[in-house]
């Protein structure tokens, strides 16, 4: 199963990239592919993290599934 | 009259926005203008930084669902008629308009608590990002609340 990891501001020059195409097994969470791309972009490790699945925001217990459009991001900061 | 909830590069026109949100059956609209400011003191470590310019980034397809999610949810929560947002992305020059909030109620006390309610939770939920470029180099500001 593939999802689609999307980067923005700070979490996008921390993982060197704005989209990332993430294979993960049926059931997998956000939490645990959220610990696997800090072990593959360490310098995500260094903020807070939002994660929202398919625009709406989520928890690290949700789980994922195949063709997801998941986003990692730092604490808003617009207005 | 329709609400409306926009993103934008362009330098946004703040009378032409709030003059969108004119419904017959009010007598004010409550205008937000916010802009780039110069200085910025840094919560984290005191220090007060001079902007060069900003730069602001944004999840254009939730940002914009979120935009319109908060005017529904202000529109249930305030006696208010209308609600305009516009939000630049790009870059900004110092005093360069970022948003517009345009609120049009029957009596003006609710338009003013609706704008006030809308740029707060703007600012906590909307994934939208700022980048400060200062003298000693850049920054993406993080914020502070969660959604």
């Amino acid at each position: 199963m593939k999802v689609q990891v999307l980067f923005f501001g700070a979490t996008a020059d921390a993982a060197g990239s704005r989209r990332l195409g993430v294979n993960i097994d049926d059931g997998q969470t956000v939490g645990e592919i959220v610990e696997r791309l800090k072990i593959d972009h360490p310098p995500l490790s260094s903020h807070n993290l939002l994660i929202a699945v398919n625009e709406e925001y989520v928890g690290p217990e949700t789980a994922l599934k195949h063709g997801d459009e998941m986003a990692v991001f730092t604490a808003v900061s617009g207005g | 009259m329709a609400d409306f909830a926009e993103l934008t590069t362009s330098v946004i026109d703040i009378s032409a926005v709030a003059r969108r949100v004119v419904p017959p059956e009010c007598g004010a609209t409550v205008t937000l203008d916010g802009y780039a400011r110069r200085f910025t003191k840094d919560k984290q470590t005191g220090e007060v930084r001079e902007t060069e310019y900003l730069v602001y980034e944004a999840y254009e397809s939730m940002a914009v669902k979120e935009m319109q999610r908060l005017i529904e949810q202000a529109k249930s929560e305030f006696e208010i008629a209308n609600v305009g947002i516009v939000h630049r992305t790009g870059r900004l020059e110092i005093g360069e308009t970022s948003v517009v909030i345009s609120v049009a109620a029957p009596h003006r006390r609710a338009a003013f608590a609706a704008c006030e309610w809308l740029i707060k939770e703007l600012k906590r939920t909307v994934p939208i990002w700022k980048k400060e470029v200062y003298a000693g180099g850049e920054v993406w500001v993080e914020g502070e609340a969660s959604p």
